[in-house]
C-alpha cells in the first residue's frame, strides 16, 4: 500500500527533466537570452545586467520549471575555436535553440554554415531545432521573413525534425515566452525518440 | 525604514565572498593573489600552507585563499572547502605533461559535496609564453565537457603581465552577485 501511494505521489509531483542547448555564433546574444529566460520564468530572479555580460568561454547553466517540465539550459561559447566543443553535448540534449544576430547581415552566411554543420551530426537526427532571430529591437535588422528563407535552404538536411524560426529580442524580452512554449511542446512530441533525463526513475 | 535598509545591507552588501585559488604547484597561484591585492608582481617561493588576503574589487570584498599546490599538501585542500563561493583553478598552460594530473585533481575536487554550489573559474595562466596551450586544448585536456551542472568560465591570463585578471574578476563579481 505504501509503495502504491508513494508511487502515486511521485507520479503526481514528478517533473520530466530535459536539456536544452543554446548555440549560435559569438555575440549572437546567447547568454543574454539565457538571463532573459531565467528572469521571466524564475520568481525572484534578477538577471545579470545585460551590459555586464561578457564573451562566454565555458558554460553557463540555468534551470526553469514550467508546469510539469523542468528545462536545463546549457549556454556554450560561440567563438569559432569553441565550436568544436559543441558536439560533446549533442547526445544528451533534447532541443537546440540556435540564436542568430539579425542585425549582423555580414555574418548571416557564416551563421547559416555553422548551423548546417551542426545539424549534420548524427546525435541530433531527431532533435527539435528552434532558430531565434535575435536583436529585433535594433532598427533595420533582418526580420523573420528575411532570416527564415536563408535557413530554409537547409530543408533537406533538417528533414523531419521539428523546425521553427521566431523573432525575439533577448534584451527587451519580446518573444521569449513563445519560444520556450514551442520548445516544451516539441520536446514532448519527441519524447519517444529522446526520453527525459530522469526516465529511469519511472 | 532606513533601519531596515541598513539591516539588509549589512546582511548582503558587506558580506565577504570566499574564494579559493587552487592548482598544481608552480601554476602561479600566489603571483595571481598578490597581483589582485597589490597590483604588482611579487617574488614568490613555493607556498607550504596558505596565504590569505582580503581583496576589494568593484566594492565587493573577497577573502581570497591561496593554498599550496605541491603533491604532498594537496590532500589538505579539502579542509578549506566549506562555505566557498567560488573556486579559481589555475593552470600552467605550458605544462602539457602534467595536464592529466591537473584534470584529475580538478575532478576529484569537484566531487566534494561542500563545493556543490561554488562556481568555477579556470585561469589558463602563462599565456605570455610561446607554445602554450590554447583555450580549446585546455578545455578538452581538463575534460570540462563532463561538467554539465556547473557554471564555469575559462580566462586566458598572464599573471606576470597582468593580462586577463580584470576580466576574470569582473565575471566573478557579476556571476556571484546573481548566484546568491
Amino acid at each position: 500500500m505504501y509503495t502504491l501511494l508513494h508511487g502515486f505521489y511521485k507520479y503526481l509531483t514528478q517533473k520530466d527533466e530535459f536539456c536544452v542547448l543554446i548555440l549560435g555564433l559569438d555575440n549572437a546574444g546567447k547568454t543574454t537570452y539565457l538571463e532573459s529566460s531565467k528572469t521571466k520564468f524564475k520568481k525572484n530572479y534578477k538577471g545579470i545586467n545585460p551590459g555586464k555580460i561578457t564573451t562566454t568561454v565555458g558554460l553557463n547553466i540555468g534551470n526553469i520549471d514550467i508546469h510539469r517540465v523542468s528545462l536545463n539550459f546549457w549556454d556554450l561559447g560561440g567563438q569559432t575555436e569553441l565550436q568544436s566543443l559543441w558536439d560533446k553535448y549533442y547526445a544528451e540534449c533534447h532541443a537546440i535553440i540556435y540564436i542568430v544576430d539579425s542585425s549582423d547581415r555580414e555574418r548571416m552566411n557564416e551563421s547559416k554554415k555553422t548551423f548546417e554543420k551542426m545539424i549534420c551530426n548524427e546525435n541530433l537526427t531527431s532533435i527539435p531545432l528552434l532558430i531565434l532571430a535575435n536583436k529585433q529591437d535594433i532598427p533595420d535588422c533582418m526580420g523573420v521573413r528575411e532570416v527564415k528563407p536563408i535557413f530554409n535552404q537547409n530543408a533537406h538536411l533538417i528533414g523531419r525534425r521539428d523546425f521553427m524560426v521566431m523573432p525575439i529580442s533577448a534584451l527587451t524580452g519580446d518573444g521569449i515566452d513563445e519560444g520556450i512554449k514551442w520548445v516544451v511542446e516539441s520536446i514532448q512530441r519527441n519524447i519517444e525518440m529522446r526520453p527525459p533525463k530522469n526516465a529511469e526513475d519511472y | 525604514m532606513g533601519g531596515f535598509y541598513s539591516y539588509f545591507k549589512s546582511l548582503f552588501g558587506d558580506k565577504e565572498l570566499r574564494i579559493l585559488i587552487l592548482g598544481l604547484d608552480g601554476a602561479g597561484k600566489t603571483t595571481i593573489l598578490y597581483r589582485l591585492q597589490v597590483g604588482e608582481v611579487v617574488t614568490t617561493i613555493p607556498t607550504i600552507g596558505f596565504n590569505v588576503e582580503q581583496v576589494i574589487y568593484n566594492n565587493i570584498k573577497f577573502q581570497v585563499w591561496d593554498l599550496g599546490g605541491q603533491t604532498s599538501i594537496r590532500p589538505y585542500w579539502r579542509c578549506y572547502y566549506s562555505n566557498t563561493d567560488a573556486v579559481v583553478y589555475v593552470i600552467d598552460s605550458v605544462d602539457r605533461e602534467r595536464m592529466g594530473i591537473a584534470k584529475d585533481e580538478l575532478m576529484y575536487m569537484l566531487k566534494e559535496e561542500e563545493l556543490n554550489g561554488a562556481i568555477l573559474t579556470i585561469l589558463a595562466n602563462k599565456q605570455d609564453v610561446e607554445g602554450c596551450m590554447n583555450v580549446t586544448e585546455i578545455y578538452q585536456a581538463l575534460g570540462l565537457d563532463t561538467l554539465k551542472n556547473r557554471t564555469f568560465q575559462i580566462f586566458k591570463t598572464s599573471a606576470k603581465k597582468g593580462i586577463g585578471l580584470d576580466e576574470a574578476m569582473d565575471w566573478l563579481c557579476n556571476t556571484l552577485q546573481n548566484h546568491k
